[in-house]
């Protein structure tokens, strides 16, 4: 059996490579993308607890499913605003988007 | 026609923990390349490709813990969904053939030793801490209680959810829509 510290590691290295990709992207899609990493991360980590620890009625389990719900609506709507701000700003690179900086 | 497999693969000296323990760590370390190229591709189509490879490897990594049905919905909602909306999103905003530089430069440098730092500190935290003791013979939970449960303890938070995609359809028509002249 794999034992739970490498399910978590996983989890961990997914987390580190989303925060540096957030950190870093200039394209705000490729934000998008890094915060899926890190809510991926965040899944593995609910089910890996749901397996090896005592939950009831796999409490982990329906958490992922909201988080995943929750990833889906978010990406609707970050994907949506990006469309928008491409339509206004003919860019999507965010240090170009400065319509609010005075 | 699986245990005829694992029988001959048995013939062979290899058991079904090693048959298990080197398809897990080769998907993990597959899913954090691909993650990393995510995260470094110049070309951003090419980054959501490695997006999807990701989030498949992620439904395997639920296989290992024996949650099918998250699996199933993993691949249904994130592969097959959003991420039709992300290579939608890049075909009509970015230039899919410009690339974008990677400069060595010291924002970058700082975001690298800040997720390391970040990764150590997990690291440690997870191998230093105490965890409570694994449930060895836990009996996977079936689809019928978690529908179960689903649909009773947790039912609240399920039409909450509900009423949220709703909302997030209709904010995403209005804002995605072109202004009337």
């Amino acid at each position: 059996m794999i034992p739970q510290n490498h399910f978590l590691i996983l989890s961990a290295i997914l987390f580190a490579i989303g925060i540096f990709g957030v950190l870093t992207r200039k394209n705000a899609i490729g934000i998008l993308m890094s915060i899926e990493l890190i809510l991926n991360a965040a899944n593995i980590n609910l089910i890996t607890f749901n397996k090896f620890q005592k939950t009831p009625d796999g409490l982990g389990q329906i958490f992922a499913l909201f988080v995943i719900a929750i990833a889906a609506v978010s990406a609707v709507i970050g994907l949506a605003l990006v469309i928008s701000i491409y339509r206004n700003a003919k860019t999507i690179l965010v240090t170009k988007i400065n319509l609010m900086k005075w | 026609m699986m245990s005829g497999l694992i029988h001959l693969l048995n013939s062979h000296g290899l058991t079904e923990d090693t048959i298990i323990k080197a398809t897990f760590y080769g998907i993990a370390g597959l899913t954090v390349l691909f993650a990393f190229f995510v995260v470094i591709a110049r070309n951003i189509f090419h980054s959501a490709l490695s997006l999807a490879v990701v989030l498949i490897g992620v439904a395997c990594a639920y296989l290992y813990l024996d949650t099918e049905f998250l699996a199933t919905v993993q691949v249904l909602v994130y592969v097959g969904a959003i991420m039709t909306l992300f290579i939608f999103t890049i075909m009509l905003t970015a230039d899919v053939h410009k690339k974008m530089s990677l400069k060595i430069n010291p924002r970058v440098l700082l975001s690298a030793y800040a997720a390391a730092l970040i990764l150590i500190i997990l690291i440690k935290i997870i191998n230093a801490g105490p965890w409570l003791p694994e449930v060895k013979d836990a009996v996977p939970l079936d689809l019928a209680q978690l529908g179960r449960s689903l649909m009773t303890n947790y039912g609240l938070p399920f039409e909450v959810i509900s009423l949220l995609s709703l909302a997030a359809l209709v904010g995403a028509i209005v804002i995605g829509k072109t202004e009337k002249k």
